[in-house]
């Protein structure tokens, strides 16, 4: 085990850079381009009970300081992902793999943890309480502390030996009281940040550019914000945050670990810079002490 | 020369990689097109007609940066050489066009689902517009070439647009239209298709250009009940299949209808395609 591993809940990470949801699909599509056996670990597209067709496209608009999204959360559902892409991961057992997965109950929720109790070959979920582009219930979700307390206990009490990642939104005024209320639940980390609410319009229709209207907007323009979040929440609470949210460059990275992060996620970057998770991770394993520089004294125990 | 047909051929990126090359010309071939021809990286798999490349757009000044990569049908590709033709359709194709010789420029590819190659029978290429690339490409992968099998129609606006100085379309086999009638025949390709089909028939068509050519194809298509099979473009992420960005809507069935341009594309089997749904009109 390198020097730059992380604990993070009941799993030691060989290091602390992760691929964020969303972006590399199931991972394996990833593979030609990043050699993912030196990852961290990945977080793979988050997946629901049942298929999801996902929005009508255009689904991605690029800006002069980032990018849209209004992707919908299309997705295999859960009995595909449990018969073809767990088993694919499987051949990634050197790496940390996190499922991302959303519901729109806490039924659902339940259904969900069980079916993932009776699988192996991967390491936690991550709860995605912060989609923005899909109807109501998931963003609703990561804005209640109440809810996002109850729907960490009942995922946790399920999979008391997997590791449970809360991924919260920026969309939200007290993003601190919604990460205590993960921790209060037992998280073992809040992931933070998804994307931040955008809109964009087409001057030639007179209309927004993407169907549903909002959409999430992410790359180098969120990355003060995400700092920000991943700071109230170093505040707000001792269990590991990841941080995510902009990250194009080494220097980006760094921040995080000074706002408090334990873990990052590298997003939108990938699409430009395939290789950019791979020279995080040599840089930090020739500068290990990144990791764990802080700009302010935490209470976690690392 | 690659002889397998596209019904026993899935495209898998892994054969696919990222390059670092160096831009050997870039040639203004009219107003709004031009045409980049890179250095072909020694590892460059050879590509099929239709496959594209994924560019990254070098950022030309500190204000500018782009996020996403811009997806290029191969033109023609050489042991020496690969040539992408550009349209200038936003910034991204615009920062491109200011590259010179001796940039570099990088890229991930080759991507995507080619065209068919069905020996033995007879195929109409139709294109309109930036749409030439991968039908003109085609013609150097047929069996047989460009001739009695491959017949290639191809249309633009103008005279201007159909860059006769640099991309020899004046050949056996090729015939050409302009709207304007500034050269060849006077009309848009469609029509000319429609034209060429009744003088002689074919067991499919090829074809890549604008949306509502395109479309228009399609229902030539199905007139003369033969195969269509169409190239699309879309805004891609990771061009990789991976990430849902590009998708259009099918009559496919599945967990979804949408199928994604980079990986099950760019070229379909246009009977699938929800034509009037399309993301780029």
């Amino acid at each position: 085990m390198s020097s730059i591993s992380v604990k993070i809940g009941p799993i030691t990470h060989k290091n602390p850079v992760f691929i964020a949801s969303g972006i590399c699909g199931y991972a394996e599509e990833y593979s030609p381009l990043v050699n993912l056996s030196r990852l961290g670990g990945v977080v793979t597209k988050t997946i629901t009970m049942e298929p999801r067709a996902g929005n009508l496209p255009p689904r991605i608009h690029e800006l002069p300081h980032g990018m849209l999204n209004s992707i919908g959360l299309e997705n295999v559902g859960l009995v595909k992902y449990v018969a073809e892409k767990l088993p694919q991961l499987n051949q990634h057992r050197d790496i940390g793999v996190m499922v991302s997965v959303a519901a729109e109950t806490e039924d659902e929720f339940v259904r969900l943890a069980d079916a993932f109790a009776a699988e192996d070959g991967y390491d936690g979920l991550e709860l995605n309480l912060s989609c923005p582009n899909v109807k109501g219930e998931a963003l609703d979700q990561g804005r209640n502390p109440q809810l996002v307390e109850r729907i960490t206990r009942i995922v946790k009490s399920r999979l008391p030996k997997k590791s449970l990642w809360i991924k919260v939104t920026p969309n939200i005024t007290d993003v601190g009281s919604v990460a205590r209320a993960a921790e209060q639940g037992g998280a073992d980390a809040i992931a933070a940040i998804n994307t931040v609410i955008g809109i964009d319009f087409n001057l030639e229709t007179g209309k927004p550019v993407f169907a549903r209207g909002s959409a999430g907007y992410s790359g180098p323009a969120i990355l003060p914000i995400a700092l920000q979040k991943v700071w109230e929440c170093a505040k707000a609470v001792s269990i590991p945050i990841v941080g995510i949210g902009g990250i194009s460059n080494i220097d980006d990275a760094r921040k995080f670990f000074l706002a408090g992060a334990t873990a990052i996620q590298v997003g939108t970057a990938l699409y430009a810079d395939p290789g950019l998770p791979e020279r995080i991770i040599d840089a930090l394993e020739a500068n290990p002490e990144w990791v764990t520089q802080r700009a302010l004294t935490r209470a976690v125990v690392r | 020369m690659e002889t397998r047909t596209n019904d026993s051929y899935v495209f898998t990126p892994s054969n696919a990689g990222e390059f670092t090359t160096r831009v050997l010309e870039n040639v203004h071939l009219s107003k709004r097109y031009y045409l980049l021809r890179l250095a072909r990286p020694a590892n460059f798999v050879e590509p099929l007609a239709g496959q594209f490349v994924h560019v990254m757009v070098p950022s030309m000044d500190a204000g500018e940066r782009f996020f996403l990569r811009r997806p290029f049908s191969i033109h023609d590709c050489t042991r020496d050489h690969i040539d992408l033709v550009i349209v200038e359709a936003g910034p991204g194709s615009q920062a491109l066009r200011h590259t010179r010789a001796g940039d570099h420029v990088t890229f991930y590819g080759p991507l995507g689902q080619p065209y068919p190659v069905l020996p033995g029978k007879r195929v109409l290429g139709i294109g309109g517009g930036v749409g030439l690339a991968p039908l003109y490409f085609y013609g150097f992968r047929a069996p047989g070439g460009l001739g009695e099998n491959y017949r290639l129609l191809y249309g633009a606006r103008t005279r201007e647009d159909l860059f006769l100085d640099h991309v020899p379309l004046e050949r056996p086999g090729v015939v050409l239209s302009t709207d304007d009638g500034s050269r060849g025949f006077k009309g848009n390709v469609v029509q000319l298709a429609a034209r060429e089909l009744e003088r002689e028939s074919a067991d499919a068509i090829f074809t890549c250009g604008p949306t509502i050519m395109m479309r228009a194809a399609q229902k030539l298509a199905e007139k003369h009940g033969i195969a269509h099979y169409a190239s699309l473009e879309n805004r891609m992420g990771c061009a990789l299949g991976a990430c849902r960005a590009c998708v259009v809507p099918t009559t496919l069935g599945g967990p979804s209808p949408y199928r994604t341009v980079c990986h099950d594309g760019p070229v379909f089997d246009a009977s699938v395609l929800v034509w009037d749904e399309l993301p780029i009109p």
